[in-house]
């Protein structure tokens, strides 16, 4: 049923990689700078948002349950919508939406964190005179990180798949590849190139941000 | 994420296997020429490896022929722009836009270099007028789209413009984007389709339609839609992607067949097989019109899909008599 000159369609195809290597390093640092932007500025907004959460008690319900009402909006519609106010073909719209998706996972760490910190420990660093701003950098901060850090190499990984859907904008990062193989009578070495593209990237950036943890908690493995 | 690219693998395997069902699967019901209708079995499938497209000569399906859409302002302001682009429109058949697609599609070259390629053996560089300036092509996630914004922006960078392609989106999404010109100015459009999306913006979505088979009076309906939104169209090319209807060469051979028409005249015994879409038996370019516009009779309708896979092997492996494919697919023979 092949046509005579038809090509073969390997999955892992490397000549496909060396041919096209200019279009998978486009994609791929949109990829990358969407997944980056989102998780950067979903920390700006989770951060105040759980402060607030925390010192104002009865908002915490609320904060948590509006930034989870938020993630159960499909992807595909919230491209939709975002797309009239943030202009049909700019990649702001995918960024906006990554954005918002972060912070279901990012509010609620970054709370569970600043919750963990004993009552004790604050107490004692205010009588020790230490104003709110030391408090949160010396005390806070430390004792949270490692929750902060688990919200966030969750939020960077969950980040990485969902800019595949961005495709619908035509800013799909390596998502690009994978629907633009399916367009093209099923090129599985572009299919595969971008679905592993996707691994890869999920795995150094969840590795990155694990020595990043690493670094910035010395203590935690200094008794050992 | 990771959990999310492993399930991707097995969904394409099962896409695949899926697929090898459709071609081999359906056998357990083939005896599609001997089955019920007793009237006779002159237009039975046969199996065969090319494909042809029967002419649709009443104009059933809507002509979406290849178009140039370019912002208003943009044209305007670089009299040179489409000029350029109607050459491709001059140079540019059906049986080119097959052989195109077929070679990214089938031979897996890379659509950059089938366009530089296609370019450089059909438009004159030298006669066109020269223009300037930074162009954007917008082109959609689909072979055919990609390669022609390529044509059109090699064709563009020979009349001394600064073109580049952007990838783009839905027609939703990248038709307000080409109106408004910031981010891309010109859009390889199909004539039919671009005239009905217009049509429904312009006028509501229960407009009246206004696209039909003739090309040159849907391009009449769709120039003054097109001038109320700021965009300008190009001259439409021969090469059109619609919705067509496919036979082997075998079968046409054997019957004598180029048309639609002369394939009613000699299928009177209702013995054709019709391979198409779930939704076929319900739409009037399909099943319907076939039977109003050419008296076609049909002993059986095989649900299958709108011109993919399963649809082109079922009539290569002879379980259907015609089906539905579009016009410019590159499995179709020249």
């Amino acid at each position: 049923m092949l046509a005579a000159d038809e090509a073969s369609n390997p999955w892992f195809d490397a000549s496909y990689v060396t041919g096209n290597w200019d279009t998978i390093v486009v994609h791929l640092r949109q990829h990358v700078t969407l997944t980056v932007g989102a998780v950067l500025l979903g920390v700006l907004l989770a951060l105040p948002l759980a402060l607030l959460a925390r010192r104002v008690r009865p908002l915490a319900g609320p904060v948590l349950g509006l930034s989870s009402v938020v993630y159960t909006i499909p992807s595909l519609a919230m491209f939709a919508f975002l797309a009239p106010f943030t202009g049909p073909l700019s990649a702001t719209t995918v960024l906006v939406g990554l954005t918002l998706y972060t912070l279901v996972i990012l509010v609620r760490n970054f709370l569970a964190g600043l919750q963990g910190v004993p009552d004790d420990v604050r107490e004692a660093a205010r009588g020790m005179g230490y104003g709110s701003a030391r408090l949160f950098w010396q005390v806070d901060l430390p004792l949270a990180l490692p929750a902060f850090m688990a919200g966030l190499r969750i939020a960077t990984v969950s980040t990485v798949a969902l800019v595949t859907v961005g495709v619908i904008t035509g800013n799909g990062g390596l998502g690009q590849l994978i629907v633009g193989g399916f367009n093209a009578n099923f090129y599985r070495a572009e299919i595969v190139t971008g679905a592993v593209g996707c691994v890869l990237l999920a795995l150094v950036a969840d590795v990155l941000l694990a020595g990043l943890e690493r670094l910035l908690t010395p203590w935690t493995r200094a008794v050992a | 994420m990771r959990t999310r690219a492993r399930s991707l693998l097995p969904l394409a395997v099962a896409g695949v296997l899926l697929t090898a069902c459709g071609e081999s699967g359906s056998s357990g019901s083939s005896g599609a020429g001997a089955s019920a209708t007793a009237s006779g079995d002159a237009c039975a499938p046969v199996a065969g490896d090319q494909l042809v497209v029967l002419e649709d000569d009443q104009q059933l399906q809507n002509a979406d022929n290849v178009v140039p859409a370019v912002n208003m302002a943009t044209a305007q302001a670089n009299p040179a722009l489409l000029p350029a682009l109607d050459a491709v429109s001059a140079a540019m058949t059906t049986a080119e836009l097959i052989e195109l697609n077929g070679a990214v599609d089938l031979q897996r070259q890379n659509a950059e270099d089938v366009a530089a390629a296609w370019v450089e053996e059909n438009v004159d560089a030298a006669a066109l007028q020269q223009g300037s300036g930074p162009i954007v092509v917008g082109g959609a996630n689909f072979t055919e789209s990609t390669i022609l914004a390529d044509v059109y922006a090699d064709v563009l960078t020979a009349a001394g413009f600064d073109a580049s392609v952007r990838e783009v989106g839905n027609r939703e999404l990248y038709l307000p984007a080409l109106i408004s010109g910031s981010e891309i100015q010109v859009f390889p459009e199909y004539l039919s389709t671009a005239t009905e999306f217009l049509n429904r913006q312009v006028n509501g979505s229960t407009a009246e339609p206004v696209a039909s088979g003739d090309v040159q009076a849907t391009l009449t309906a769709l120039r003054p839609l097109a001038e109320q939104v700021g965009l300008v169209f190009g001259r439409p090319s021969e090469a059109a992607d619609q919705n067509a209807f496919a036979v082997t060469r075998a079968f046409a051979d054997e019957l004598g067949v180029s048309t639609l028409s002369e394939l009613a005249d000699a299928c009177g015994d209702g013995s054709l097989v019709l391979g198409g879409p779930t939704e076929c038996p319900d739409r009037p370019f399909c099943q319907p019109g076939l039977e109003e516009t050419y008296g076609l009779q049909f002993a059986e309708f095989r649900e299958l899909d709108a011109g993919g896979p399963l649809t082109k092997a079922a009539l290569q492996q002879g379980e259907v008599s015609i089906g539905l494919v579009f016009s410019s697919d590159g499995a179709l023979a020249q």
